[in-house]
């Protein structure tokens, strides 16, 4: 078992850290937002009970008592009693409703929610999932993935939220080990695929479910690097501890984009030289040398040829800025006497023709036939503009081989 | 340790006593900087310290005078901090020195005049000093590094404590550097905003007043963050800022600033001369400064390996691996002087076929629609004018000026 209990420096770090960590963390439960920068921080250190002042004053001297953390003692997905209070209150997710019956549900079926206000006063033990249970209740979450009965929006939010609840009692539990680092990864893929999925679905709240879903992936992720730091041996690298660290490097490909976290120059030099020469963070620090090049040939074939799927997923946003980089780029310098063959370019951009042409319209540009009947893009056309659907994806050639 | 008998212990204690009373009421800063500069190791800090190892009662000395007991807290802290500091218990010196600087600082701010500045930059340098000392302690024990955190947020409410109208003002700069330094160890590098907000936009600040020295330091930091960021122009002006005022005979912080400021300037096409790099020791540069005179992409891959691990720690390698258009741009160049001498009339007309066999020469094999992506690149960011005739297989290069020099600007995104 390998519970993180060394020393008994857990009082002091907590408090200390619930004072300094007050700028870099708005949400009570997962590792903080900043806890990707600090590659020493332990397990423990993660700023559980913010809002507990008692918690605070009792630990203000010295590096004495080891303060216990709660043991879980429920033994379903739900506790009881929060079981039975939505039941009575009707506030069951479609999920959990027992034949469709708006307030009924079982065992089998409720799911805790997630709890924003959440003080130690009010967490009893027997509300608080244990490993084993947090584990078969992951399981039978991600199963729901393949439901075909309802949109995925719908899944995506129950899941969204349930799963916020599993990291919720997986901190105060103060669990980090390997099979938590698992149950981390795993709802990590969730975040990632969602990221993917979420891109072909429609309605108006799609835009902030993605935003809120990038949020989440951004904090699982960082409280997942905590867990690995907190356990490292020397040089050592976990099976899958290379390709989810590379998905740091992709999300923050583009310093513009508004994602939590440091710029990519500081994040580099906390990186062990096992991870450094990893094959996985090798390929994406190649990726973001094409891409700040604007490379966008060989960005695309590239990643059409060795990215994992998960990478490819968080890829697909910058997959299609550089495709509409090259429909720039190549309206801008070519001759206007020689227009462009679409032919060459899907296969540059790794795109079928016609999506091509799309493109090229998304982008307000004008294609026409030359005199061979093949379509090409006439050069120096003035109505560039960059496409308006953030959304919108196009295959990428070659991406097929991954099975999924 | 010393063997010290009780009645010169008895001794030390009470000078050392005597002389931190006079020098509050004589408002002796240097003394006073004197008697706390713990980590100076100064042969009378350590027989102080051996002293109060041996004495082990100091308390009572405190007690013992109305004039000492005044300050009875305080001391009592100190004695234990250099106590335990000189044991070589790290954690228990920190902690015992946070409490006496908090004291320190409530007393330092019912005194009127700033005369204590100069010892309160010591108590804050101490206060860092001794964190790193802890935390590396604790490291090493498998414990969780926490001190230098703490002493962050105590630096922080000592800025907080000079943010004010009076002439204790001008100790926020030192404070402020105190802070970045403790955070950039920390990597917590987002948490240098705040402050740098409040010392560029507060009113009662003015950025002149500052003792030259702080200035440096201050900028050299800030200017650093601007490199983490990628914005060239404004880590130019603050990195050249430090590096003329800095002392020219800190040879030391001159090469610490070049590291940094050497890869902005190569990013604004403004290369340093070989002379400089060798004055400086900063061996890892010649390399890349080669390649970008060269057009040498194959120089430039092999000096970024060869110093990856550096570059990295650094935080310059992805500035230095963004020189890699310019150096295509050389390239290109080299290529077209080379045409103009064999066939003038022909010079502006790039063959795609051409370069890809330059860059073979460079064992880099690239087909010719990579070669054809990279002179679109080269063209669009302005580093080549003229256009691309795709038919033609051909780049035709401007009459006039076909490289444009970047003259201080960085390449655009």
């Amino acid at each position: 078992m390998n519970r993180r209990n060394r020393g008994s420096s857990s009082s002091t770090s907590r408090v200390s850290n619930t004072y300094g960590n007050r700028q870099t963390s708005d949400n009570p439960r997962t590792g903080s937002g900043g806890g990707a920068n600090d590659s020493f921080r332990r397990r423990s250190d993660a700023p559980l009970k913010r809002n507990n002042d008692e918690d605070e004053s009792n630990n203000k001297e010295g590096d004495s008592a080891d303060v216990s953390f709660i043991v879980g003692t429920c033994s379903s997905m739900c506790p009881e009693r929060e079981r039975v209070t939505r039941e009575r209150l009707r506030d069951l997710a479609v999920f959990e409703r027992l034949y469709g019956n708006p307030s009924k549900s079982s065992t089998d079926l409720a799911v805790k929610k997630f709890c924003r206000t959440l003080s130690a006063a009010d967490v009893q033990a027997s509300d608080v999932r244990p490993l084993p249970v947090l584990e078969e209740t992951l399981k039978y979450l991600l199963s729901l993935l393949d439901s075909k009965e309802h949109p995925f929006e719908a899944v995506h939010d129950f899941i969204f939220d349930r799963t916020r609840s599993i990291r919720q009692d997986l901190s105060i539990q103060n669990l980090a080990n390997e099979r938590v680092i698992y149950l981390y990864e795993e709802m990590v893929k969730f975040h990632v695929i969602s990221h993917k999925r979420l891109q072909s679905c429609s309605g108006t709240s799609i835009s902030s479910m993605h935003h809120l879903n990038m949020e989440q992936l951004a904090k699982t992720l960082t409280s997942l690097y905590n867990i690995y730091d907190a356990n490292r041996k020397p040089d050592y690298i976990y099976e899958n501890e290379a390709e989810f660290r590379s998905l740091y490097v992709l999300l923050h490909l583009n310093p513009s984009s508004g994602v939590m976290g440091e710029p990519l120059s500081l994040w580099f030099r906390k990186l062990t030289f096992a991870l450094v020469k990893s094959k996985e963070i090798c390929f994406v620090r190649n990726l973001l040398r094409l891409y700040r090049m604007g490379n966008y040939k060989n960005f695309l074939s590239r990643t059409a040829s060795e990215a994992t799927y998960l990478q490819y997923c968080i890829s697909e946003p910058h997959i299609r800025e550089m495709r509409s980089v090259a429909v720039q780029y190549i309206n801008n310098v070519c001759y206007k006497l020689q227009p462009y063959p679409l032919l060459r370019l899907s296969q540059n951009l790794m795109m079928k023709e016609l999506d091509v042409e799309s493109l090229c319209h998304e982008c307000g540009l004008e294609t026409c036939t030359d005199p061979d009947g093949f379509t090409v893009l006439p050069a120096k056309q003035s109505t560039f503009r960059n496409p308006e659907d953030k959304f919108k994806v196009y295959d990428l050639i070659g991406i097929e081989r991954i099975e999924r | 340790m010393a063997y010290v008998s009780m009645g010169e212990a008895h001794r030390r204690i009470t000078e050392y006593l005597n002389r931190f009373c006079d020098a509050v009421s004589y408002q002796d800063s240097s003394t006073l900087c004197r008697l706390l500069s713990f980590s100076s190791n100064s042969p009378p800090l350590l027989s102080l310290a051996d002293a109060l190892n041996v004495f082990q009662d100091s308390s009572s000395l405190i007690r013992q005078s109305d004039r000492f007991s005044e300050y009875g807290e305080i001391l009592a802290h100190v004695f234990r901090s250099l106590q335990s500091y000189r044991v070589g218990n790290l954690v228990e010196a920190y902690l015992a020195f946070e409490k006496f600087a908090n004291a320190f600082v409530q007393e330092f701010r019912n005194w009127e005049s700033a005369w204590a500045l100069e010892a309160l930059y010591v108590v804050c340098y101490e206060i860092r000093v001794l964190a790193e000392k802890a935390d590396k302690d604790l490291t090493s024990n498998g414990k969780s590094p926490e001190k230098l955190k703490a002493a962050g947020s105590l630096l922080m409410k000592v800025f907080g404590v000079l943010a004010g109208k009076g002439p204790k003002r001008v100790g926020a700069l030192y404070v402020t550097c105190q802070l970045f330094k403790t955070y950039f160890k920390l990597g917590t590098v987002n948490l240098c905003r705040s402050v740098i907000r409040s010392i560029e936009t507060a009113r009662i600040f003015d950025f002149e007043e500052f003792p030259r020295r702080d200035k440096v330091t201050y900028m050299y930091y800030t200017g650093r963050l601007e490199v983490f960021n990628e914005n060239f122009p404004a880590a130019d002006t603050k990195l050249s800022y430090a590096l003329q005022n800095c002392n020219p005979k800190r040879e030391r912080n001159i090469r610490m600033i070049l590291k940094y400021l050497v890869p902005v300037k190569l990013s604004l096409g403004i290369i340093p001369k070989d002379e400089l790099l060798r004055n400086y020791n900063l061996h890892e540069y010649t390399k890349i400064v080669q390649a970008l005179r060269k057009g040498d992409l194959r120089l430039l891959r092999h000096a970024l390996q060869e110093h990856e691990d550096r570059f990295l720690r650094s935080g310059v390698y992805l500035v230095l691996e963004k020189l890699e258009l310019q150096v295509y741009q050389r390239l290109m160049k080299k290529i077209y002087i080379n045409q103009k001498l064999s066939d003038p009339a022909r010079a502006h007309q790039l063959k795609l076929e051409g370069i890809a066999k330059a860059l073979r020469w460079l064992d880099m094999d690239m087909d010719l629609d990579e070669v054809e992506c990279i002179m679109t690149i080269l063209i669009y960011k302005n580093l080549v004018k003229g256009y691309l005739a795709h038919k033609s297989k051909v780049v035709v290069l401007s009459k006039q000026d076909p490289f444009p020099k970047l003259n201080g600007k960085p390449v655009s995104s």
